[in-house]
């Protein structure tokens, strides 16, 4: 008898320095079946997909393909055994033609030269019998995201790959090309390809997938039938119900309007769309405000508007009255804004620097630490660092002479919130503050953005973590797709009511 | 011991003492191809410059010829350090230094002009050249290399041009200082005598100063706060709202003055003239970076390493020219920066060794202690 | 009017082969500032095997040792950029400018080496080479006809050919434009970097040798090329990385370098007087101009100069 099983993975546990990425995690792909996996930032199924493509070795655990044990050590172990991916970010060269990108790395030739006849022969045979509409002539910068996508797809069948896997495809696509890919999904399979697909996106993994798999923390969860489940139950198995901790908060007293945002766009880095679509949102002093949403839903792009980092496409922003839309960042800064950013290593530190260079980053031109003659004062600078490495306890090896680079993770971030906090600002900007930190550091960092409401100043917190948007704002906005779909109130809300929202799967209209 | 070789001074020091070894050894290795007899001779030659001579007078007297060159290459060495602490890589500091030797030379030959105006004359047109490097990167992203490979043909085309009319009648090299404009000599200040050679200027200590001054600029400056920070992470300096264009741009005519004043330090001591047929960029800015980098990035460092190289440099022609050319300095020299593109990768590799042997000792105790609570 | 013909094309003869090279080197991901350096080492290769060639040996294996040791040069020397830079992952701006000012001290140092050995008291950097030139040059009429015209030509159009008739080209462009993605079809990145270095090695060195076969019958090695490897960049960047348009981009600088060696002998611009030295510096001022126009838009490989980690995907 035929192994029912496309491939699987038994009992995979992967293990880094400090977590556990992967603890025992199994999950089995039927030939000819659609199945989801689905997961939170940071559940492990970018580390189960590594160690399906021989990226990583697993410490424990088998895959097999079609019931036999296979090895896969490197990412052409996995070629050969037929397993394709369309990676999150596509992997296409942008000058190249379609053709060309799908033909890369097989390229059929006669003494040497290419016979691109046959190849296109082949690709546009693929592309009648699945539906994947592409022209093979066009250069990749040149198409769209679905047709970049279909490339990818090409791509995988040209190669005769068996297994697809598919990397959250329908973070990029709008709502045509999304019901496009699935019907090319259906197609796939019906074929008789196995296709695994990663997604957060509740609806589409109803409408598509036959099994679902979930994972959390690391975690296997389960796998259920879609037919027999409900959005609501897989939105449980996805965030769990187990609550960590629970902030402190004073009685709200709520101020005048700190930030207005008045429907900004901002043009998106890796696709056409706008990554922004024109968001209306406001912030008032005494209130945490907390942009909610999955990882990639113009959230980056959002803040790189309001702090100057990109220019807004259109629309405009006030800051406590005064109209900051062409503002330099210097000013922004400068007129009350805070920003902690989402990268630390990217934005928030010069790791060459020491860490007292680093605490005075945003202030280093003021006459407390610069003198008219424009050389630093380094008494002040020192006293100054050691203040702030005090009072926020900034934990390092050498205080305020520490390159910033030897610090932990946990400390970096608090040097960058100390920096931000201190500034005394009127609003706060802090995006995923807490990522990657230990509970101990995350409790510590939801005080001080608790500090700061309770002091009156306006906080726009930016989270992928459901705990942390349940806990700590008084209003969250939802983002989906560069839009606000919707405003909840984290006191009557429900975390799979949130992760419906979070999915696309629920709106409602947002008062500005 | 482990702190002190982490120590990233330290490590560039050793970085730079591996690549000077590496430079002498290969030197040393084709040498030997050339002629296996002689090579041991030929870099000691090379090496010990002044020293070769017995005559104390006269060791001073080349010691001294050696520092009125050091001058210019600690300049030189400074421009492309300068521009390079901000991510620039200033190639075109030698068109720069050409252009400070024009406007010191004519300024001084044609209007009369004392030490200091020529001097300053010189910063002027280093930097307007350097300037044109950063408008061109920061608003027409243009390559600053290229640009600058470029500029230093004009500039060493635009000299030839504008030095033919201060010529001396006989020959192709410019008139001397000396009978001409004896008012544009850079003083001495007693240092002749000293040295008991008339070409060693003020030019020598305030080469020195100025290598103070470009460290307290980089380490002690809101100016030099945002340069350093912009050349280690241009995000986190756009992230704290620092002016990244406006920055390249008085980066590198700062860049280009300094190389200016390298100009006006060797041609106003009237130690030579200028040849006005020149058809090749003196290598004086290309030694620079040579300097630069063997000096660790470091200002303080650019003076030691400019010596270095300037000293081997004088001395190329102590070889037995029987045998070898004095060129095998300069083939030094290169080796020596070709290595120096090694010195991350040396760190790297020093910081992992550092690490994985205090990986094991710490294992090696953590075994020990286990075995020693058995015994109990 | 001729002589100006004459000297355009063996100039853009030139500056096509070396921007080639460049341009396989860029199109692989690295940038080749180096190529001056490999334009000496080629030369000096060159020249060599024609001095040491007796006198009487067939004119067609003169030209075809002469080439071949000025590619072996070349390529042996590009191998230095390519080990510190793919290897090492060394700053290939520091390595380029070593390359450049090694290959003028290596060269300087070696012909004074051999001079001298073979007559102590020549001191010189000097190679001649009067006779085995011949075999490079035909006569029509008055015009100076070189084979590497010829050359120039064949090499644009296999460069053509390879980059984008042949899979190696495919792959080339890949590893310049998405190693990733390269990476992620199974092509060895590192494998087809060498390759792009190690054939700007090949024609930097052709370069070189044409150089300085280029109107004179000895080269004084002290004095390098002159600026042409970067020139040949610059024309490269003009020509936008696609081999056509640098040939015509090649075309329109060998005009203006060609300007400097016979504009006294054109009588319009004999009569303006204007001093030599305007047009030796023409080619460097169009450059300079030209990059200020068209390097905001400039096409380049979007991969170059950044060295290519496997760990980091």
């Amino acid at each position: 008898m035929e192994a029912p099983y496309a491939i699987e993975m038994l009992h995979i546990t992967k293990r880094f320095p400090g977590i556990i990425a992967n603890d025992d995690i199994t999950l089995q792909l039927k030939k000819g079946e659609i199945h989801a996996l689905l997961g939170e930032n940071g559940a492990g199924k970018s580390t189960l997909m590594s160690v399906l493509f021989g990226l990583y070795q697993a410490e424990e655990g088998v895959i097999k393909k079609d019931g036999k044990e296979v090895q896969i050590r490197n990412p052409n172990d996995a070629n050969d055994l037929g397993i394709g991916m369309v990676h999150q970010h596509f992997k296409l060269v942008e000058c190249f033609s379609v053709l060309d990108n799908i033909i890369l790395g097989i390229e059929p030739t006669k003494n040497g030269f290419l016979q691109k006849k046959e190849a296109r022969e082949k690709v546009m045979a693929l592309s009648e019998k699945y539906g994947l509409a592409v022209n093979p002539d066009a250069l990749i910068e040149d198409i769209t995201v679905g047709m970049q996508q279909r490339t990818e797809i090409l791509k995988m069948l040209y190669r005769d790959n068996e297994i697809l896997i598919f990397d959250e495809p329908t973070a990029v696509l709008t709502p045509q090309e999304i019901e496009e890919l699935m019907q090319i999904m259906r197609n796939l399979a019906a074929e008789g390809k196995s296709i695994l697909f990663i997604s957060h996106k509740l609806a589409e993994i109803m409408a598509v997938a036959d099994r679902c798999s979930v994972l959390r923390k690391g975690k296997y969860i389960g796998t259920v039938e879609t037919k027999n489940t409900t959005m609501e139950q897989l939105s449980a198995m996805m965030v769990g119900r187990n609550v960590n901790f629970h902030v402190e908060k004073k009685p709200q007293h709520l101020g005048e309007v700190i930030l207005d945002v008045d429907n900004i766009s901002v043009a998106s880095k890796v696709h056409k769309k706008d990554a922004v679509k024109n968001v209306s949102f406001k912030v008032r002093a005494g209130e945490i405000v907390c942009i909610a949403g999955i990882d990639g839903n113009g959230q980056t792009e959002l803040v790189y508007g309001l702090s100057g980092l990109e220019p807004l496409k259109s629309g405009h922003i006030t800051l406590k009255g005064q109209d900051i839309t062409n503002a330099s960042i210097r000013k922004r800064s400068t007129s009350g804004m805070s920003h902690i950013p989402e990268d630390r290593h990217k934005h928030g530190l010069v790791l060459d620097y020491p860490l007292e260079y680093n605490l005075i980053l945003q202030r280093y031109f003021e006459p407390e630490f610069t003198d008219k003659a424009g050389f630093l004062k380094r008494g002040p600078i020192r006293s100054y660092a050691d203040r702030l490495i005090e009072q926020y306890d900034v934990r390092s090896g050498q205080g305020a002479v520490t390159p910033a680079r030897s610090m932990s993770g946990g400390n970096q971030q608090k040097a960058i919130i100390a920096r931000e906090i201190d500034k005394d600002p009127d609003l706060l900007i802090a995006v995923q503050p807490t990522r990657g930190l230990d509970v101990g550091a995350i409790e510590y960092i939801h005080k001080q953005l608790v500090a700061q409401r309770d002091a009156g100043k306006a906080v726009l917190l930016v989270s992928l973590e459901l705990d942390e948007v349940m806990d700590v704002p008084d209003r969250i906005l939802v983002m989906y797709e560069g839009e606000i779909v919707g405003e909840l109130d984290p006191k009557t809300t429900t975390q799979e009511e949130l992760g419906l929202y979070m999915a696309g799967a629920k709106r409602n209209e947002v008062k500005a | 011991m482990k702190k002190f070789l982490k120590n990233d001074a330290v490590q560039s020091l050793i970085a730079s003492l591996l690549c000077i070894l590496m430079g002498l050894l290969i030197g040393y290795i084709v040498l030997l191809f050339i002629n296996s007899a002689g090579a041991g001779n030929a870099i000691l030659d090379v090496l010990k410059n002044f020293m070769k001579t017995s005559n104390p007078e006269r060791r001073v007297r080349l010691l001294g010829a050696t520092l009125v060159r050091t001058a210019p290459l600690l300049m030189c060495g400074l421009s492309v350090l300068f521009a390079y602490k901000v991510g620039l890589f200033n190639i075109g500091t030698a068109g720069q230094y050409v252009a400070g030797v024009c406007a010191s030379l004519y300024a001084a030959l044609a209007w009369g002009w004392g030490w200091l105006p020529c001097m300053l004359f010189a910063i002027v047109s280093g930097a307007v050249l350097g300037a044109i490097v950063g408008f061109l990167k920061a608003y027409r992203n243009v390559n600053e290399v290229i640009s600058g490979i470029m500029l230093n043909w004009i500039a060493l085309y635009t000299s030839n041009m504008i030095l033919t009319l201060q010529k001396q009648e006989a020959s192709h090299y410019t008139l001397k200082l000396k009978e001409n404009a004896p008012q544009a000599i850079l003083p001495s200040l007693g240092l002749d005598k000293l040295f008991n050679y008339d070409k060693v200027s003020i030019a020598i200590p305030l080469a020195i100063l100025l290598a103070v001054a470009v460290y307290i600029v980089l380490n002690r400056t809101k100016f030099g706060y945002e340069l350093r920070a912009t050349g280690n992470n241009k995000n986190a300096a756009k992230y704290a709202g620092m002016a990244e264009k406006r920055n390249i741009i008085l980066t590198l005519i700062i860049s280009g003055g300094l190389a200016g004043i390298g100009g006006a330090m060797l041609y106003l001591t009237d130690i030579e003239q200028w040849s006005v047929t020149a058809t090749s960029v003196p290598g004086m800015g290309f030694n620079g970076i040579a300097a630069t980098f063997l000096g660790g990035l470091n200002p303080i460092g650019t003076i030691f390493s400019s010596f270095f190289i300037q000293h081997i440099t004088d001395g190329g022609p102590n070889v037995d020219t029987n045998l070898y050319c004095a060129q095998i300095s300069d083939l030094i020299t290169a080796i020596i920066i070709y290595l120096c593109g090694f010195v991350l990768f040396l760190k790297t590799a020093m910081n992992r060794a550092i690490d994985r042997s205090a990986e094991r000792k710490a294992q090696k105790e953590k075994a020990l202690a286990a075995e020693k609570g058995g015994e109990k | 009017m001729l002589l100006l013909l004459q000297y355009t094309l063996i100039f853009a003869s030139i500056l096509t082969l070396v921007a080639l090279g460049g341009c396989f080197s860029e199109h692989s991901g690295v940038i080749n500032l180096g190529l001056e350096g490999i334009m000496v080492i080629g030369a000096l290769g060159g020249a060599l095997m024609m001095r040491n060639m007796p006198a009487g040996s067939p004119a067609f294996v003169i030209v075809l040792l002469t080439l071949l040791a000025a590619v072996v040069f070349g390529m042996a020397y590009s191998s230095l950029l390519a080990v510190a830079c793919i290897n090492f992952k060394a700053d290939q701006t520091i390595v380029g400018t070593a390359l450049n000012m090694l290959g003028t001290a290596a060269a300087t140092v070696l012909v004074k080496a051999i001079n001298t050995a073979a007559d102590p008291n020549n001191h010189s950097a000097t190679i001649e080479y009067v006779e085995q030139k011949k075999a490079f040059i035909h006569y029509f009429g008055s015009f100076e006809f070189n084979w590497f015209m010829v050359i120039a030509v064949v090499i644009l159009v296999l460069a053509w050919m390879t980059l984008y008739k042949t899979k190696f080209g495919l792959r080339l462009m890949a590893c310049g434009e998405h190693p990733q993605a390269a990476d992620s079809v199974g092509i060895n990145v590192y494998k087809m970097r060498w390759s792009g270095v190690l054939i700007s090695g090949l024609l930097g060195g052709l370069g070189g040798i044409c150089y300085i076969l280029a109107g004179v019958s000895q080269w004084q090695f002290e004095y390098g090329v002159a600026g042409f490897g970067f020139l040949a960049l610059a024309v490269m960047i003009f020509g936008q990385w696609k081999p056509w348009r640098i040939a015509l981009a090649a075309l329109l600088f060998g005009l203006f370098r060609a300007l400097s060696n016979v504009y006294f002998g054109i009588g319009f611009l004999a009569a303006l007087n204007i001093p030599g030295t305007v047009y030796n510096m023409m080619p460097y001022i169009v450059s300079l101009i030209v990059l200020a126009l068209t390097s905001k838009k400039s096409r380049a490989p979007k991969a170059e100069g950044i060295p290519y980690d496997k760990g980091m995907r």
